[in-house]
């Protein structure tokens, strides 16, 4: 994950976790680092409009599968205009 | 030693003033926007964090070095459709925490800041459907409380008070005049965009109101208001100060909600020493050459001992040790300035 996010949050910037799915796999995350959770996922529980989430080098949502093995990144999304 | 908390458009910053002349530290959170410092009853440090990306954040800290994030800052619960956009201020009294956020609300913490409830009374006021937002947007920004007596400011909707520790808000704000109503509309019950409020801390019914529409007093806890002026260069702006041992009242006008910076490029606070009954430069020190660069409403802090502090959008600092007699422009620079915490 991002070292700015990483770093506010206290935590390492790779994290080994466990699901079948996105969702799962962050759902393990939080379990782990609560203090995530607000900041990838916004109020509804989606993923927050400029964060992207990447399985496998394939950009993802939440529904989508996570083999054994995957690699899944957190990046905040390109979005530019302000300085 | 005077330690001054910076919050910025991009990090914060410590000044230190360690004897030998001003040294700076930061920045800490490289990258968020740090949008209110405050501290909890037992002197615990917090700074709220907020992101383009990652929404919002609390840090706690003892010594103003080690920083822990809390896990469940201040949230709306899903299904409201509210955003939670900025923590814009922390109010500590007693053994309990406010904090004043945008989407407009407000929360509360038992815990030094650790977890956080809704103040439904007023996060649920039965004129919220007809808050609207500022250029800031919906943001409860100022709180103060005196017991069972509280007060919350809004922009662009108002000041509230509860008699009853929070349960239930009136909106106060007769005397105060609307913005962008045509002229003979109906007087709205809400819809007045305050910009600050300072109270008097051996009174708060007294509270004097920096809005966008002007300069006002009350010294009925905001039953009433009375416009208070004169000798003011500009009536718009953003601060409004009450030193608590001198009772000196300290504003920074600004030209105009069109033009959000000093008249003329003098940048000056001014000082009221009779309640705002008239209004003068406040002492020494401003510059001669313009200044245009605005003042925002949490980028004023003093230590209710005759030190204050500001920030500027343009990144600088200006402090004084008498009460306003005589400024001082510190030397270094920092990003747009949105939070002054005055450490003792």
């Amino acid at each position: 994950m991002p070292r700015g996010l990483a770093s506010v949050a206290n935590t390492e910037l790779s994290h080994q976790v466990e699901g079948d799915t996105l969702a799962g796999a962050l759902d393990d995350l939080f379990e782990r680092e609560p203090g995530l959770r607000n900041h990838i996922l916004d109020e509804e529980g989606r993923i927050r409009p400029h964060v992207s989430m990447f399985v496998d080098r394939d950009q993802a949502g939440l529904t989508a599968p996570v083999r054994d093995g995957a690699e899944i990144q957190v990046l905040n999304a390109v979005s530019g205009g302000r300085s | 030693m005077t330690t001054i908390a910076v919050g910025t458009e991009k990090g914060g910053y410590l000044v230190e003033d360690k004897g030998g002349g001003w040294s700076v530290t930061g920045p800490n959170f490289s990258g968020w926007k740090v949008t209110a410092l405050g501290s909890a009853p037992d002197g615990t440090h917090l700074a709220a964090l907020g992101s383009n990306w990652y929404g919002v954040g609390i840090q706690r800290s003892d010594d103003l070095a080690d920083w822990k994030q809390v896990d469940q800052p201040p949230g709306w619960p899903e299904g409201t459709e509210r955003k939670m956009e900025q923590i814009w201020t922390f109010h500590t009294s007693g053994d309990r925490i406010w904090a004043g956020v945008a989407q407009a609300g407000v929360f509360t913490s038992d815990d030094g800041g650790i977890t956080w409830v809704p103040v439904d009374g007023l996060n649920e006021h039965p004129t919220r459907e007809h808050w609207y937002p500022g250029l800031g947007g919906l943001c409860a920004h100022r709180i103060h409380i005196d017991g069972p007596t509280q007060w919350v400011a809004i922009s662009a909707v108002g000041v509230f008070r509860s008699d009853d520790g929070g349960v239930t808000w009136e909106p106060k704000n007769d005397g105060i005049d609307p913005v962008g109503l045509p002229e003979g509309a109906e007087r709205p019950e809400v819809g007045y965009c305050v910009h600050c409020i300072a109270h008097d801390p051996s009174d708060p019914m007294r509270i004097w109101r920096q809005d966008h529409s002007g300069v006002y007093r009350t010294y009925d806890g905001g039953d009433n208001w009375e416009k208070i002026e004169e000798g003011l260069p500009a009536s718009f702006g953003f601060v409004m100060w009450r030193d608590r041992s001198s009772g000196r009242l300290l504003t920074i006008p600004l030209e105009a909600s069109d033009n959000r910076l000093p008249v003329d490029g003098r940048l000056q606070v001014y000082r009221s020493d009779d309640d705002g009954g008239h209004w003068e430069v406040a002492g020494t020190g401003w510059r001669d050459a313009p200044q245009f660069t605005g003042v925002l409403r949490g980028a004023f802090d003093g230590d209710g001992e005759g030190t204050f502090c500001f920030g500027t959008t343009g990144g600088k600092l200006w402090l004084t040790r008498d009460n306003g007699e005589s400024w001082e422009e510190l030397d270094p620079a920092f990003p747009r300035i949105g939070a002054i915490r005055v450490i003792v």
